[in-house]
């Protein structure tokens, strides 16, 4: 049994395993900024140790002062939440060699996940479905032909150095192929210093369903289902949901143990989601494995009745897990929207600033995740997300009805957030319908 | 800043039909403005505030920690500037690096502050007399905490 936990992050996930080692017993200790002096985490914590300068690489990011502090403070484990340090193998390595535990995966569990490439060949070997692409880097025109031949159009072609949705391009022919390569190696060089770039099929009107991992130490692997987080803007997640409206029990339990099996590939222990990438034929693609707790771990929670925060630290603790694949039940329909302080009627723009007024939602079947409170000063060196709001209804049309309802008792002033925007997706056709893809909020902002 | 030279600002802004200005320097924030009626309104010289102005070679302008319960009086003192464990002498059985009443120049080893096993040298970044030592030898400090008050020696 732990007798202390550290937890090096901040903000709402800080809170959300505060809580969980409060009602396990559990003392904590909190790490903060000099900007997060104020913060709820600090204030709710059984310690607290400033750790530096308001800027991530200066405290949350800071592997010398967090060690330290869990030193000084004499802590059993470190939960690294999500962001930050928690996919960093070497922060993990190094709580292993000062005898406190890292409450996540091995090292090497996130390293072999945390290179795309070495990721997927990974869990090629286990039989998982990857997108269809070429082996490694593209060199010529020709090998682009010739791969775009074999995998069939539509293909992409991405820079291998690229990111955040940069740098790709996709086409549906071999005249727009060969019109595109050398264009695509030179944007490539010229973006991220790196001409070299790899092709891919390009998934259609695809949707991002992730599946929910529980490993122990002891070999057991189970999923909890699945959530669908097809509402994207670059990338982002705005808006997750469990069950998947596309997904039925026959393709549950195909990607259920998939993932099960991408997971086994690298021994995993700990919480981890398989992502996978859907599209309008029903196959599904490995897209990549995030070796943390997720920011949308509420949904799965709702629907499942199993606290993850909980489990993660059970399994660190050595535990072996005593729930079986069968007894995983889901039950009615959850859905969360993150509420970011930004303006979405003006490009996203942050507006950070003091909540001077603030009503948050509340009732049956309402859950909230949040570090703010009236008088709270959002600062503008972290992210701006500021509140989750999760709902579970009896099925989807219950819970958004439940969500719709919630927004709009949701009220924060005088800075600016995405509720409306969530406000406008709850009542657009296609999402109500069910069918949203990562391609719908795009279309759903130009239509306006 | 003299009235001469407040004078001159007054000028400067009459012969150029400037309505406005806003001068910032260490110690000064001045701000003149013409009224509408057309005569001068005189804004009021702002001290130089530990949380307004962030000059390069001031002390962090936060609030200070309150870890070793003693509230720091003046951004002279010397603060950690890391998570650890402090000590005021290079081993047990030595002699404490500073003593009260003693003057510390800067750059001046003061005291050490132990992270990971290894001893770091914190060194003082201002000149002065150490007026009291705010933490207990072997005592764990967080960042920003106040290690020594110091009252500055022009």
């Amino acid at each position: 049994m732990f007798s202390k936990i550290l937890i090096a992050n901040r903000g709402e996930i800080a809170l959300r395993v505060i809580r969980a080692c409060k009602e396990m017993g559990i003392r904590t200790v909190a790490v903060y900024s000099e900007a997060d002096r104020n913060s709820s985490h600090v204030r709710f914590a059984d310690e607290a140790v400033c750790i530096g300068r308001a800027s991530s690489k200066e405290s949350y990011l800071n592997i010398p002062a967090i060690i330290s502090a869990a030193e000084i403070t004499d802590v059993s484990a470190i939960h690294p939440g999500y962001g930050f340090l928690s996919e960093n193998a070497h922060f993990a390595e190094i709580c292993e060699s000062c005898h406190i535990k890292f409450i996540g995966p091995s090292p090497e569990s996130i390293r072999k996940m945390g290179d795309k490439i070495v990721a997927k060949e990974t869990v090629r070997k286990m039989g998982v479905p990857l997108t269809p692409g070429s082996d490694g880097i593209i060199k010529t025109q020709d090998a682009a032909l010739k791969i775009a031949q074999k995998i069939k159009y539509p293909v992409i072609i991405k820079a291998v150095a690229g990111g955040g949705g940069k740098g790709m391009r996709v086409c549906h022919n071999d005249v727009t192929l060969i019109n595109s390569f050398k264009m695509a190696q030179t944007e490539a060089e010229a973006n991220f210093g790196l001409g070299d770039v790899y092709i891919e099929k390009y998934i259609e009107g695809p949707r991002h369903v992730e599946f929910q991992i529980l490993a122990d130490e002891h070999g057991n692997v189970i999923h909890l289902g699945e959530r669908d987080c097809s509402v994207q803007r670059r990338h982002q997640k705005l808006l997750e949901e469990s069950p998947s409206p596309a997904l039925d029990a026959n393709l549950r339990k195909k990607m259920g143990d998939a993932a099960v099996k991408a997971a086994k590939a690298v021994n995993y222990h700990g919480v981890g989601t398989i992502e996978f990438l859907l599209d309008m034929h029903n196959n599904f693609y490995f897209m990549e494995m995030n070796t943390r707790i997720q920011v949308e771990h509420p949904v799965t929670e709702m629907v499942t009745g199993i606290d993850l925060i909980k489990e993660q630290i059970k399994i660190a603790m050595g535990q072996k897990m005593k729930l079986k694949q069968e007894e995983v039940k889901f039950r009615g329909h959850s859905i969360e929207c993150r509420v970011n302080a930004e303006d979405p009627y003006n490009n996203f723009i942050p507006s950070p600033g003091k909540i001077m007024e603030l009503n948050l939602p509340g009732g049956p079947g309402v859950r909230i995740d949040t570090h703010i409170y009236p008088g709270y000063t959002i600062s503008p060196y972290y992210d701006s997300m500021v509140a989750k709001l999760i709902v579970h209804g009896r099925d989807r049309n219950e819970a958004v009805r439940i969500m719709r309802r919630a927004l709009d008792e949701f009220y924060i002033a005088p800075i600016k957030t995405t509720i409306p925007l969530h406000m406008e997706i709850l009542n657009h056709p296609t999402f109500l319908e069910g069918k949203a893809t990562t391609h719908f909020l795009e279309k759903m902002m130009k239509n306006e | 800043m003299n009235l001469k030279e407040i004078k001159e600002i007054i000028n400067l802004m009459n012969d150029n039909n400037l309505n406005e200005i806003e001068i910032e320097r260490e110690g000064l924030k001045l701000k003149l403005k013409k009224s509408s009626e057309g005569g001068l309104v005189m804004g009021t010289p702002t001290h130089y505030a530990v949380e307004s102005l962030p000059s390069p070679k001031a002390m962090p302008s936060t609030p200070p920690s309150t870890g070793s319960g003693e509230a720091s009086k003046n951004s002279k003192d010397i603060k950690s500037p890391m998570v650890g464990t402090f000590y005021r002498s290079p081993s047990p059985e030595a002699e404490s690096f500073v003593e009260i009443g003693q003057t510390v120049e800067i750059g001046q080893v003061v005291c050490i502050v132990e992270a990971m096993k290894l001893m770091n040298e914190i060194k003082s970044e201002v000149r002065g007399k150490i007026t009291e030592v705010a933490v207990q030898n072997a005592e764990p400090v967080e960042f920003g905490q106040t290690l020594f008050v110091v009252d500055p020696v022009a």
